[in-house]
C-alpha cells in the first residue's frame, strides 16, 4: 500500500514538475510558429543563419528565412510594409531606413514588449548593448528626431552593425620602424609617405566613387575632425572650416591612394587592401573576417587593427543594420521573442563566434570570443566612441547624400575647388530641407 | 439583319482579346506613371495618400541642374554610340557581304556579345577596366605605355566603347540581311554600266537598304536611351554626374530620393522625348517615300 502511495506521490510530483517546468518556459505558447523574417545578403547575416537552428532547438519557433541583397531588401521592404497585412514578422533593416519606417508609423515600438512580464527577459541586460549603435539604429523620436534623448524611444535593436576602425600592414610598419597613426594628421602623413616607401603602394585605400561612396568616405572624416553636416537648426554646415578639412584629407587619402582610386567603390577600396596594394584601411569593421581567409586575401596575418585616428575628438562610424517588427507582422509576440535571443548575451557571443558582428560590449570583451578573433578588443574599444550622429538620418538624407557624394567625386575628379564645391552642396541642401519644412519653425 | 450585325462585329471581337492585354499591359502601368508624376509621393505611401502637387515636379525637374545635366549625359551617350554603332556594322555588314567559308559560325560569333546578359557585360568590362590588375591596363603597360585611367577621367568613353562592343553586332546582323535581300537586277545593271564598288554601295546598296537602316537606328537609339545595367555596374554614375544616364537617374530617384513622383515625371519626359524621335524618324522615312514616288512619277511621266 505504501509501495502504491509512494509511486502515486512520485507520479504526481513528476507531473507537478512537468507542470511548472511548461509553465517555466516562455517559448511555450509560441512553439510550432513559424516565422518569417526579412535579412539581407551580408557576412553578419550569413552568421546568423548558421545560429538560427539553435533558436529552433531551443524555442521550438520555426524561422523562414527570405535573404535578399540589401538594396533589393529595402525595395521590398517598402512595399511590404505599406500593406495592411505583411508577409514579415520580423526585418533587418539598414540604419537610413530608420527615418523611413518610423516617420511612416511601420515600425513597432518596442517598448510594450519590454513592459511584458512574459516576454521580456530579466537578464537581458540592455545597459550592456552599444550605446552608439543602439541610439543610431534603434532610437527615434530624441534630440533631432532621431537620436536619443528624453523623447526618444526604442523601435529597434542593433544587428549586424559596424563601426570605423584602421587597419594597418603590420609588416610594412615594422620594416620602415613607422609608428601606427593615432592622429588625423599623423595619418595624412604616412597616407602619401608609404608611395615613397614602398613605390607602387598607396597609402590608405578608401572609398572614393561618385556618389553613396565618396558621401561615406568624407563622413569618415567629418566627425573626427570635428564637423557635423547640420547645426541645430538644420541649418547645413557641411562648408564650414571642418567641412574643407574633411574634404581635403578625403582628397589627400585619394591622391596618395592605390592606381584609380578615384573610382573605387567599397569593393573596390577592400580588394587593393586584400590585394597587399595600400598599407592602411580605414573603413567598417565588417572586413575583419575576410582580412584572413587566405582564399579571399593576400595579407593574412599581417594586419593589424588601432583605432580611428582622432582629429579634434574620436568619432568613429556608425552604421549597419537593427531589427524591427514591422506594424503589419502577423506574429509579434514570437517575433519579439525571436529578436530578444539574437540579441540577447547568449546569442551575440554565438553570432560572433559564428562570425558575425556583435552588438555588445561584454561580447568584445569576452576570452573565448578574443581567443578566436583577436581584433574583437580592438573593437570594442573602438566602439566607446561610435558617434551616433555622424550622419544625419533624415528621410530627405539620400537626394543630399547623393548630391555630396556626385559633388565630392568632381572634387576628386575634376579638381572642382573645395569650398566652392560644399559651398554649392550647402546651398542645394537648404533648398531640400526647406521643402521638406525643416524651417517651418524659423 | 442578325448575320449582318454579327459580321460587322466579328473583327471587334478577332481584336478584343489583343485590346484587353494591351490595356492593361500598356495603357493602365502607362496611365498610373503619368497620374502619378502630378502627386508627392514617398514609396512608404499608398497612393491614394498623396498629395496632388500639380505640374511642381515637372517644373522642379526643369530647374534641377544635376536632371539636365543627367539629360545632357543621356544625349551625348545615345547619339555617338548610335553613330559609332551604325558606321562600324554597315561598314562590317558590306565588307562581309560576299560568299566566305564559315560564315555562319562567323556570324553568331560576332552576335554573342549581344547574348551576354547586360550586368555581366557590365562586370567584365568593369574588371578589364580596373587600374591595376584589369586586362586592359596590363596590357598597355606590358607594351610600355602609362595605364589609362578608364572608369575614372575616361569614364563617359569606356562606357561608350562598352555599349559599341556590345551593339554593335546588332546592327552588323540587320544590315547584312538587308544587304542579302537587296535586288541582285540593280546592282548587275550598275556593274554592266561600269559603276565602282564605292559608287554601288553609295548609289545603290545603302539607298536601298535605308528603310532598314532608320529602323535599326531607332531601335538603337530608343536602347541606348534607356540603357542601366551595364553603367550600373560599371561607374554607377559617376564620376561626379558624367556617366549618370537618364535611367540610372529615375532609378536613384525612386530608390535612393525616394521621390516616386518625381521620378515618374522624369520617365515621362524620356517617353516624350523617345516619342518626338520616333515621329521625326518616321516623318523623314516618310517624305523620302514621297518624293521618291514623286520622281518615279515624274519619270514616267517624260517617258
Amino acid at each position: 500500500m505504501l509501495s502504491v502511495l509512494k509511486k502515486v506521490a512520485g507520479a504526481t510530483l513528476g507531473v507537478a514538475l512537468m507542470a511548472t517546468t511548461a509553465m517555466a518556459d516562455p517559448y511555450a505558447a509560441y512553439k510550432d510558429t513559424t516565422l518569417v523574417v526579412n535579412f539581407p545578403a551580408h557576412p553578419h547575416y550569413d552568421a546568423v543563419m548558421r545560429i538560427l537552428p539553435e533558436f529552433t532547438k531551443e524555442t521550438g519557433i520555426e524561422v523562414e528565412v527570405d535573404q535578399l541583397p540589401y538594396l533589393k531588401m529595402r525595395e521590398r521592404q517598402t512595399l511590404e510594409l505599406a500593406q495592411d497585412e505583411g508577409d514579415y514578422d520580423l526585418i533587418a533593416y539598414v540604419v537610413f531606413s530608420k527615418a523611413d519606417y518610423v516617420f511612416a508609423d511601420q515600425l513597432e515600438n518596442l517598448a510594450r514588449y519590454f513592459m511584458n512580464p512574459k516576454l521580456a527577459n530579466p537578464n537581458y541586460d540592455s545597459g550592456d548593448l552599444i550605446d552608439g549603435y543602439v541610439y543610431n539604429i534603434g532610437f527615434a523620436g530624441g534630440q533631432k528626431g532621431y537620436l536619443e534623448g528624453k523623447t526618444g524611444s526604442l523601435f529597434g535593436i542593433p544587428y549586424g552593425s559596424e563601426t570605423s576602425v584602421l587597419g594597418y600592414r603590420k609588416d610594412i610598419f615594422e620594416k620602415h620602424g613607422l609608428k601606427v597613426p593615432e592622429t588625423y594628421d599623423e595619418m595624412l602623413e604616412l597616407a602619401c609617405k608609404i608611395p615613397e616607401l614602398e613605390p607602387g603602394m598607396g597609402g590608405v585605400a578608401s572609398r572614393a566613387a561618385s556618389g553613396h561612396h565618396a558621401s561615406h568616405a568624407f563622413l569618415l572624416h567629418l566627425a573626427p575632425l570635428g564637423g557635423r553636416v547640420f547645426d541645430d537648426a538644420w541649418n547645413p554646415i557641411v562648408n564650414n572650416e571642418a567641412g574643407v578639412k574633411a574634404a581635403e584629407a578625403l582628397k589627400k587619402i585619394v591622391d596618395c591612394g592605390p592606381e584609380g582610386a578615384s573610382s573605387f567603390g567599397f569593393g573596390e577600396a577592400l580588394g587593393s587592401f586584400l590585394n597587399g596594394d595600400t598599407a592602411m584601411f580605414l573603413d567598417t569593421t565588417v572586413v575583419a573576417g575576410q582580412i584572413n581567409d587566405p582564399n579571399k586575401s593576400k595579407v593574412v596575418g599581417k594586419v593589424g587593427w588601432a583605432m580611428h585616428p582622432m582629429g579634434v575628438r574620436r568619432g568613429s562610424q556608425t552604421g549597419g543594420f537593427g531589427i524591427g517588427i514591422p506594424k503589419n507582422a502577423e506574429n509579434k509576440e514570437a517575433a519579439f521573442l525571436l529578436m530578444q535571443w539574437l540579441t540577447s548575451k547568449k546569442g551575440d557571443k554565438l553570432v560572433a563566434m559564428a562570425g558575425g558582428n556583435p552588438s555588445r560590449f561584454s561580447t568584445h570583451a569576452d576570452s573565448e570570443v578574443n581567443a578566436k578573433f583577436p581584433h574583437m578588443a580592438t573593437f570594442g574599444e573602438a566602439l566607446k566612441h561610435a558617434d551616433p550622429d555622424w550622419r544625419p538620418i533624415i528621410p530627405v538624407w539620400g537626394k543630399i547624400n547623393a548630391d555630396l557624394g556626385t559633388t565630392l567625386s568632381k572634387v576628386l575628379t575634376e579638381d572642382l575647388d573645395i569650398k566652392t564645391a560644399l559651398d554649392g552642396v550647402a546651398e542645394r541642401t537648404t533648398g531640400v530641407m526647406e521643402e521638406a519644412g525643416y524651417y517651418t519653425w524659423k | 439583319m442578325q448575320t449582318a450585325a454579327i459580321n460587322r462585329l466579328a473583327p471587334y471581337v478577332f481584336i478584343a482579346p489583343a485590346a484587353v492585354i494591351m490595356v492593361i499591359a500598356l495603357v493602365y502601368p502607362l496611365g498610373y506613371m503619368i497620374y502619378g508624376s502630378f502627386r508627392s509621393w514617398d514609396p512608404s505611401q499608398k497612393i491614394s495618400e498623396t498629395e496632388f502637387v500639380g505640374f511642381s515636379n515637372y517644373v522642379q525637374l526643369a530647374n534641377d541642374p544635376a536632371f539636365l545635366e543627367s539629360l545632357s549625359v543621356t544625349l551625348r551617350f545615345a547619339f555617338v554610340v548610335v553613330s559609332i554603332e551604325m558606321i562600324l556594322g554597315v561598314g562590317l555588314a558590306l565588307l562581309l557581304d560576299r560568299k566566305i567559308r564559315g560564315m555562319s559560325v562567323l556570324r553568331t560569333l560576332f552576335i554573342l556579345p549581344m547574348m551576354i546578359a547586360p550586368v555581366v557585360v557590365g562586370l567584365m568590362w568593369r574588371y578589364m577596366y580596373h587600374p591595376t590588375v584589369g586586362t586592359i591596363n596590363r596590357f598597355l603597360k606590358s607594351l610600355g605605355f602609362e595605364g589609362v585611367d578608364w572608369l575614372g577621367a575616361n569614364a563617359l568613353t569606356s562606357v561608350i566603347i562598352a555599349d559599341v562592343w556590345q551593339w554593335t553586332p546588332f546592327i552588323f546582323i540587320l544590315s547584312l540581311a538587308a544587304l542579302q535581300s537587296l535586288p541582285q537586277s540593280a546592282l548587275e545593271a550598275s556593274r554592266i554600266d561600269g559603276a565602282t564598288t564605292l559608287q554601288q554601295i553609295f548609289y545603290i546598296k545603302l539607298p536601298l537598304m535605308m528603310p532598314v537602316l532608320i529602323v535599326t537606328c531607332l531601335l538603337r537609339l530608343i536602347d541606348a536611351f534607356k540603357v542601366l545595367e551595364v553603367i550600373l555596374v560599371m561607374t554607377e554614375g559617376g564620376p561626379g554626374l558624367s556617366t549618370e544616364i537618364l535611367a540610372l537617374r529615375i532609378s536613384r530617384t525612386a530608390t535612393e530620393f525616394r521621390e516616386l513622383g518625381v521620378a515618374a515625371a522624369m520617365s515621362n519626359y524620356l517617353l516624350i522625348l523617345l516619342m518626338l524621335l520616333t515621329v521625326a524618324m518616321f516623318a523623314f522615312t516618310r517624305i523620302q517615300e514621297v518624293r521618291a514616288r514623286r520622281q518615279q512619277a515624274l519619270i514616267g511621266a517624260e517617258n
